[in-house]
């Protein structure tokens, strides 16, 4: 391990040495030796580590109101006026949709498949049935493209094993791959579908990859629609040939007009129509239309995605503008201890409302509110596989039917993928327990992997929270305590005889696991890593754990004492917090007070950084310790990020220069404007090196007679001397990687 | 034949060496290629993260307990690729026959990591730092063979490689290591064969910041966008008949063999392949396990055509934090278990056996009743490849706390 101490002492003694600073800064930043911080060192500590950033003017207004009061209104976020962002968060409807809206509004694969075999009926809607139908276009287009890939394959490999030897290399399939690659999400997909490319393999994925054998149980009921005279598929290829070069002109009428003509376009039409919008088009054939009429232009591409898109914006969203930043903060760090991923299957319908009416209004609440909280939640319980989970001894599992039979395939409590109990061929039935939730309560949400259970604690505790389930996931169904489910009998957790009583039993190995010392110690330990250091003191954790216990489990408590702790405030803390991607990106746009139009252009660059949002497959979540965060390509990333951003290249974010430069006439020279900037973008804590550095390659410039790059063309009102070159050289400092 | 070749490439390898002086260009050109002994080998490190299922990858089909324990996500016989009569590969490991025929594939099963742990985080964290149990440990074991293996100097930043957007556990540590999300974004402003005034700022600010963590890691990236802009591996396509799956894990080795091929000194690399975690309706020959194991052989076997005579060098080991239970759970899925199965693919390695003790699926055989027992620590392969491949002999350093004796070494490699 590279050392980590030395180096904030060095960095420190650094800052603090006046021959090291800039002279024009050297007043303003040095803090009295005896007394403490400075207030204004203060304001950009409690900014850097409460929210997501200082903005332009934030650290003036800290100092202005007082730190002590800012971080008490702080804790307090109903008492902050936050309309700003809900003007900025109004066009996502998807985010006060319930999960049930959500699944019927926007479809995945099983309710498609529902739909194509008649067990469900087509919406009637106009725009809902537009989707839909793009969908089951979407299925058949997928089943050609296979056919046709496996028949290339075949001939290819005829080919092959014609080729004579000697002859050169067989040709390789690859007009079949080449056309595959085309057609499903490759890697770089455009839009909206970042989020979801950490999707495993394999998992419930029906609408981009539906498992094999799935192919051949639609096929049928498909085609009969249209009885084809001739090749269906080459049928509806030829259509969708003729439907490309229609879409065209769709871009020529005005926006109302547009959405309307889609929906009276053929599925085929619609699907080509979708096609053609993927790499970045979409965003121009939606533009000026309102907010539905957006949405289901998207959702006819992929539905889901429009979900997952829309939350992920929200996230940045709030990061950047919300005003109750420590809320966001906390919500952020909430949503990573008891993380969810947004991969799996259901949980891209699940996760708004997990986000939205879990973690949120319990971010600052009572620890044991959100661990039951999440225990009951759907997203919670179908990511960790507690929804089927089944007590071996339950009523379910030894095949004793409560309610009467109905045949398999209409019994609508179970979704298509999990036939009934009743219906499953004997010896294969889901009849055992899962683990998996029962072992990460107890290791990642509460006690910790030390905290000290055993393996069979965990079976216990996964018996315990047996029929802890969810009325059909896929369909945004919420939780339900289902007794048949239930392990009967009395169970053994941590030394404890829990009685057997049902849900309750749940209940109460919750509220053991929300007051146990250990579980006070592991929140305690991750609060104090998220807002002082990698590794805190083990005082101050203790500290924290003791006011945990002692408030029962009171979130904002816990955090007020810790911002209270002479730890928070130590001079080795300020700045020595190596940010997240997702910090790094907030903070960098916050600081430039940019205006940010689309903000999915910012979501995908946290696709690049590592830290796709809610794209966090295992349930540990994300790490928040520096070494994760520092390493080659992450460095790369940050640098070319903060150059584009500055230069106002990255798509949906409007960067004004003046806005950074400040408000006053900007100054002549470029060494005054890097002064200024360095005081905007960094409160000043630059080092010699990064100045000097910075400072070199203006005047280099300008003996060169170089512009900044597109600081003539722009044919805008005089612009600061290459503020955009300076800001970018500044965020992607080394000082600025640190909060 | 490519075997031949790889031989003639030796020779000739050795006739260079053998000659006094070796032209400077030849000697700058090629940092791996034409050096000698163990100096150009390298290693190959696939981490399956999500505790692969191993029963149901190199199936023991033999054991009619396997049956009894998984009746609805077994490999039946009859779609089961048989090695030995005893054991057979999942269906979607198809690509992996030839390496096997042609003698390049080992399997090692029954091994992995001796701690009980069933925490994927804890078990993973363990295999990296190379220390099961041992949560002190702060750097990881491929960062550390570096200390004892012989070297080129100078040390190509290229040395060490992570396939990915951070550096994993395993590479972390003293000696310089590079994470590479994406060979054409690596480098700061533009592709150009000029560095752009910003990097070289960048690089002024980084190279010579206070900020040890940020520093050190700066400079060995501007190092790295160096070399790597002169060595252009974009030129390196794909050979013809390596057809890498799309996706991630696919990506991750087709760079990796683009920067192999560039000459850029790669000693040790690694990648790293999800969807393992099979609670649920794992499958059985299709389903979750077939898809990811699809995509897992085929990229593995993508990347051993795509290296050609450069395989001659290179040994990949694979391997995941546990294995599964031996039964099936209630969900048609398996949970955390305890052994393994890992794969040894390399020229040098004396392939088509499976080795280690099996130590069997009854009830009384199993480990805590309920998972396949360990008999092969996976640092007895890993240092098995250190010594014989790598000609790292100090494996005490590798592993601390390990007794890894050469004489009890499984004989895998040549």
């Amino acid at each position: 391990m590279r050392p980590f101490a030395p180096t904030l002492v060095l960095l420190l003694l650094c800052l603090s040495l006046p021959s090291a600073v800039p002279t024009v800064l050297a007043k303003k930043k040095q803090p009295s030796a005896t007394s403490g911080p400075s207030e204004h060192r203060r304001a950009v500590h409690a900014l850097n580590r409460l929210t997501f950033g200082p903005r332009p003017g934030d650290v003036q207004q800290v100092e202005a109101m007082g730190v002590d009061k800012w971080i008490d209104l702080q804790l307090r976020p109903e008492r902050i006026k936050d309309s700003g962002l809900g003007s900025r968060l109004a066009p996502f409807r998807t985010l006060h949709m319930s999960p049930k809206e959500l699944a019927e509004d926007f479809p995945d694969g099983q309710i498609i498949r529902q739909v194509m075999d008649g067990k469900k009926s087509m919406p009637s809607d106009p725009a809902k049935r537009a989707v839909y139908q793009a969908q089951i276009a979407r299925f058949h287009e997928k089943k050609d493209r296979r056919t046709e890939a496996a028949n290339d394959a075949r001939s290819a490999a005829i080919r092959a094993v014609n080729a004579t030897s000697g002859n050169g290399a067989p040709v390789p399939p690859d007009g079949s791959m080449a056309a595959e690659q085309g057609a499903e999400g490759s890697p770089n997909r455009p839009a909206g579908n970042n989020a979801m490319n950490a999707t495993p393999a394999g998992e419930n994925e029906a609408p981009s990859s539906p498992g094999p054998g799935t192919d051949s149980s639609m096929a049928p009921s498909a085609d009969t629609k249209t009885p084809p005279a001739d090749d269906p598929e080459a049928r509806r290829r030829e259509e969708r040939l003729y439907a490309d070069l229609e879409i065209q002109q769709l871009f020529n009428l005005p926006p109302a007009e547009r959405f309307k003509k889609v929906l009276s376009i053929s599925a085929d039409q619609q699907i080509a129509l979708a096609n053609s919008l993927r790499g970045g088009k979409a965003q121009e054939f939606v533009a000026g239309m309102d907010p539905k009429q957006k949405e289901t232009i998207l959702a006819m591409s992929n539905p889901q995605a429009v979900v997952v898109g829309e939350l992920a914006e929200a996230k940045l969203l709030r990061a950047i503008y919300s005003e109750r930043q420590l809320e966001e903060v906390m919500t952020d760090f909430w949503f990573n201890h008891f993380n969810v991923f947004v991969g799996k299957g259901a949980d891209r319908l699940l996760l708004t409302s997990y986000e939205q009416d879990v973690i949120r209004p319990r971010a600052l609440g009572k620890f044991e509110d959100l661990l039951v909280a999440t225990a009951k939640s759907p997203a919670m319980l179908f990511y960790l596989d507690n929804w089927l989970s089944v007590g071996p001894n339950s009523a379910q599992a030894l095949g004793v039917p409560a309610r009467p039979l109905r045949r398999y395939g209409r019994d609508s409590r179970y979704p298509r993928r999990f036939p009934p109990p009743h219906a499953r061929p004997k010896g294969k039935q889901n009849s055992g327990l899962n683990e998996n939730y029962g072992r990460e309560l107890l290791e990642l949400h509460t006690l910790s992997v030390n905290g000290g259970y055993s393996q069979r604690d965990v079976t216990e505790v996964a018996k315990v929270f047996t029929g802890w389930t969810i009325d059909k996931p896929n369909e945004g169904g919420g939780f339900r305590y289902d007794p048949l489910m239930h392990e009967p009998g009395p169970k053994f957790v941590l030394g404890h005889r829990i009685k057997p009583k049902g849900e309750d039993e749940g209940r109460e190995v919750l509220h053991r696991l929300a007051t146990s010392p250990e579980t006070a110690h592991l929140i305690s330990l991750k609060l104090a890593q998220r807002f002082v250091s990698d590794d805190p003191s083990p005082a101050l954790v203790d500290r924290m754990a003791k006011t945990f216990l002692k408030k029962k489990g009171d979130i904002r408590e816990v955090l007020a004492a810790l911002f209270q702790s002479p730890e928070f405030w130590a001079a080795d803390t300020y700045r020595a917090k190596v940010k997240t991607p997702l910090e790094f990106v907030a903070s960098a746009v916050r600081a430039t007070g940019a205006d940010v139009g689309d903000a999915l252009p910012l979501v995908r660059q946290l696709n690049n950084m590592g830290m796709p949002l809610y794209g966090a497959q295992p349930p540990t979540g994300y790490s928040m310790k520096a070494e994760t965060w520092v390493n080659s390509s992450a460095l790369l990333n940050r640098m070319n990020f903060a150059v584009s951003l500055a230069a106002g290249k990255v798509r949906g974010v409007k960067v004004d220069a003046a806005e950074i430069a400040g408000s006053n006439p900007p100054p002549v020279d470029s060494l005054s404007m890097l002064s200024i900037m360095e005081n905007r973008l960094l409160a000043g804590d630059v080092t010699q090196q990064t100045h000097d550095s910075i400072a070199a390659q203006i005047e280099g410039m300008s003996n060169h007679g170089q512009q900044s790059a597109d600081s003539g063309k722009r044919g805008e009102a005089p612009r600061a001397p290459d503020v955009d070159i300076i800001a970018g050289l500044l965020l992607g400092s080394p000082e600025f990687q640190r909060r | 034949m490519p075997i031949t070749r790889r031989v003639f490439l030796r020779d000739s390898a050795l006739a260079v060496v053998g000659t006094a002086a070796i032209p400077s260009f030849l000697a700058r050109a090629a940092y791996g290629a034409a050096e000698a002994g163990s100096r150009n080998k390298r290693l190959v490190v696939i981490f399956q993260r999500g505790a692969a299922d191993g029963l149901n990858i190199v199936v023991p089909h033999g054991e009619a307990q396997y049956y009894a324990m998984r009746p609805s996500i077994n490999i039946p016989r009859k779609a089961v690729i048989d090695l030995d009569g005893f054991f057979g590969l999942h269906p979607s490991l198809a690509p992996f026959q030839p390496l096997w025929q042609q003698r390049h594939l080992a399997i090692v099963h029954a091994a992995g990591s001796p701690d009980p742990t069933r925490s994927h985080f804890d078990a993973q964290d363990f295999m990296e730092s190379g220390t099961p149990g041992r949560k002190a440990t702060d750097d990881g074991w491929l960062n550390r063979t570096l200390h004892s293996i012989p070297q080129s100097s100078p040390k190509s930043p290229f040395r060490a490689i992570a396939l990915g957007p951070s550096l994993p556990r395993i590479l972390s540590g003293s000696e310089p290591a590079v994470a590479m999300n994406n060979i054409n974004d690596f480098s700061v402003g533009g592709r150009g064969s000029k560095p752009s005034p910003a990097a070289s700022t960048f690089q002024a600010m980084y190279d010579h910041s206070a900020d040890t963590v940020l520093h050190t890691t700066g400079e060995e990236t501007f190092e790295a966008v160096k070399m790597l802009k002169a060595a252009d591996p974009g030129k390196y396509k794909p050979a013809s008949r390596a057809n890498y799956p799309r996706g991630r894990f696919g990506d991750s080795l087709r760079q990796l063999a683009q920067l192999i091929k560039a000459t850029l000194g790669v000693r040790v690399a690694f990648a790293d392949i999800g969807g393992w975690d099979h609670h649920v309706n794992e499958g059985s020959t299709e389903g979750q396990i077939a898809n990811v194991l699809s995509d897992f052989s085929q990229s593995l076997a993508a990347f051993w055509t795509d290296l050609g005579d450069l395989a001659e060098d290179t040994v990949i080991v694979t391997m995941s934090e546990f294995g599964r239970t031996a039964r099936e759970n209630g969900n048609r899925g398996t949970d955390h278990g305890h052994a393994n199965v890992m794969f040894v693919l390399g020229d040098p390695v004396k392939g088509g056996k499976v080795y280690g003790r099996w130590p069997g699926l009854e009830r009384s055989q199993l480990y805590e009743g309920r998972d396949l027992a360990l008999t092969t620590d996976f640092r007895q392969v890993i240092g098995e490849a250190m010594a014989r491949h790598m000609g790292n002999g100090n494996l005490n350093a590798v592993f601390p706390g390990y007794e890894n004796q050469t004489g009890k070494f499984l004989k895998i490699l040549g």
